[in-house]
């Protein structure tokens, strides 16, 4: 019975410390909605296989939230019509890439200045590398049908069937580009916000009660035995950065609690790991992805975080 | 009734958990979740959500259909303000390393009665000679932290953002003979410190003059 209040506690304290940033994401996505209807300038990022990623990733430092305000945000980018790879790589990055992450691994590790630059690296890296692993699929095998149906309506003609699309006239004139959208109403934008807020939320919550069953049952010294050993380690703070499913606003302070327990590439591998995939986050993502385009991301990043966090401890150890 | 409280799930389910956040931050509640910086965003937070689910119940259009899961959700914000979270901060601690960091830097150093049992830790694990301290008063305040191998310490949890990543840190106490000291309760002790020979090293442990159980405290984290 103490266990399961323990497991109702570790859920509250899971759920109201990340509601708040989902309202920020959601919030930033509705301003975003309100200042450019037409999301024309979403069209125009660059859309190269290189450049695509690292400018997603660049927009990081303009949303200074932690991935689940990442995930409302990188899904309105899609919606806009936004390249794959441009929102794939500030999805998968920006949860690290921001001003406010890389301020607090600073302050939790003033010490160790490569872990300073290695992280930023490291997830620009992991972000390139799954926006590159996820575009061998066609866009309909890999996003959400709604999303991708409202993707469809932003997205030029020229690129989309009218069977893609499901609207316009078979054998119509190709028409002059539509007229720019006009600035929906705050009332419009509040009401698409709020519909967002409350799905999302849904989903935080199946999120943070499996967190919290999880690690609660799951004794953490278990987790952090094997600190030592070069690769098992790895392979045991990646667990721990799945199962804990903290921020990566603050996830560097719970870091500096076991950090002298652990190989340095161990270290690297939670702080870059956790952002990109947690138990909290699996149901989120299935607003944007579909569900095995899901699995291919965890098993991307799986393998990309072991290989990093096995090259630095190569070279650090 | 029924028709017209679909038609109101969004701003009732915005407005739940709205309160729920504003709630947790009035009530502190928060004390018991999330480390202290984070408690004004979450009330912060609170509010904007009851703004919009206000605007939204007054200029909103209406649902035209029930919205199941809106409605378990906001079901679930009911149950969070119902029941308030009671954890076991000794099962808790049972599932986590103890563990401070690799650097342990104390900026001042406060008189020995007035050092909590946090300060104290951080002491011995900078300074871990226990002669320096023995003799010293102390009076701290923790919960009975069970140990799988030995006598309970008294012990607090040390959280950096919320419940999640709880750490938990400890004293070791020469318990008085007699005294059955129950996992989870709340103690404040008086004494003395003094030094105990474990496995053929010394180390500080608090002698307790007075034992006083306490209610747990308003905020039993510490950063």
């Amino acid at each position: 019975m103490s266990r399961l209040v323990t497991i109702w506690a570790v859920f509250q304290g899971l759920l109201l410390e990340a509601l708040p940033f989902l309202l920020i994401g959601v919030l930033i996505a509705g301003l975003a909605r309100w200042i450019a209807p037409g999301g024309r300038w979403l069209q125009r990022l660059p859309s190269q296989p290189l450049l695509a990623p690292l400018t997603g990733a660049a927009l990081g430092f303009a949303l200074p939230a932690c991935e689940c305000g990442n995930v409302p945000v990188a899904r309105r980018l899609l919606a806009g019509g936004a390249p794959l790879g441009s929102a794939l790589g500030f999805l998968f990055a920006a949860p690290v890439l921001n001003p406010i992450v890389l301020a607090s691994t600073w302050a939790a590790f003033p010490g160790q200045p490569w872990l300073l630059a290695a992280r930023p690296l490291a997830a620009l890296l992991l972000a390139l590398a799954l926006s590159a692993l996820l575009q061998q699929w066609p866009e309909g095998q890999l996003l959400e049908p709604a999303l991708l149906e409202e993707r469809r309506l932003s997205q030029p003609l020229a690129e989309v069937g009218l069977l893609e699309r499901r609207s316009g006239l078979v054998g119509a004139a190709p028409a002059a580009p539509p007229p720019p959208p006009e600035r929906p109403s705050l009332t419009t934008v509040l009401e698409h916000s709020s519909r967002e807020f409350l799905d999302l939320a849904g989903l935080l919550v199946l999120g943070s009660a499996l967190a919290a069953v999880v690690q609660t049952l799951l004794p953490r010294t278990w987790l952090l035995a094997v600190g030592g050993a070069p690769t098992i380690s790895v392979l045991s703070l990646m667990l721990m950065a799945v199962v804990v499913s903290v921020c990566s606003s603050v996830d560097a302070f719970l870091a500096l609690g076991f950090a002298a327990q652990i190989t340095p590439g161990a270290l690297l591998a939670f702080l870059v790991l956790g952002p990109v995939v947690d138990l909290k986050l699996l149901g989120l993502f299935g607003v944007v992805l579909k569900p095995r385009a899901i699995a291919l991301t965890a098993a991307g990043a799986f393998v990309v975080v072991l290989l990093i966090g096995q090259w630095v401890n190569l070279w650090l150890l | 009734m029924g028709e017209s409280l679909a038609a109101l799930i969004r701003p009732l389910a915005l407005a739940l958990w709205g309160a729920v956040l504003l709630m947790s931050t009035l009530t502190g509640r928060l004390e018991l979740l999330l480390r202290g910086v984070f408690h004004p965003l979450v009330g912060l937070s609170g509010v904007v959500l009851l703004a919009i689910a206000l605007q939204q119940a007054l200029q909103g259009r209406r649902e035209r259909r029930w919205n199941r899961s809106w409605a378990l959700s906001g079901l679930l914000a009911i149950a969070v303000l119902l029941v308030p979270p009671n954890p076991s901060f000794s099962d808790l601690a049972s599932n986590r390393n103890s563990d401070l960091g690799s650097e342990v830097e104390l900026d001042f150093l406060l008189p020995p009665g007035q050092r909590s049992l946090t300060d104290w830790v951080r002491l011995l694990r900078s300074q871990p000679d226990p002669q320096l301290y023995e003799g010293d008063p102390v009076r701290i305040s923790g919960f009975v932290l069970t140990q799988p191998d030995g006598p309970p310490q008294l012990g607090r949890l040390l959280v950096r953002c919320c419940l999640a990543d709880a750490t938990p840190i400890g004293l070791p106490v020469r318990w008085p003979k007699g005294f059955s000291a129950q996992a989870d309760q709340w103690l404040a002790i008086e004494g003395r410190m003094g030094v105990e020979n474990e496995a053929g090293q010394q180390r500080s442990v608090v002698l307790p003059e007075r034992i006083r159980t306490i209610p747990r405290p308003a905020r039993p984290l510490e950063p």
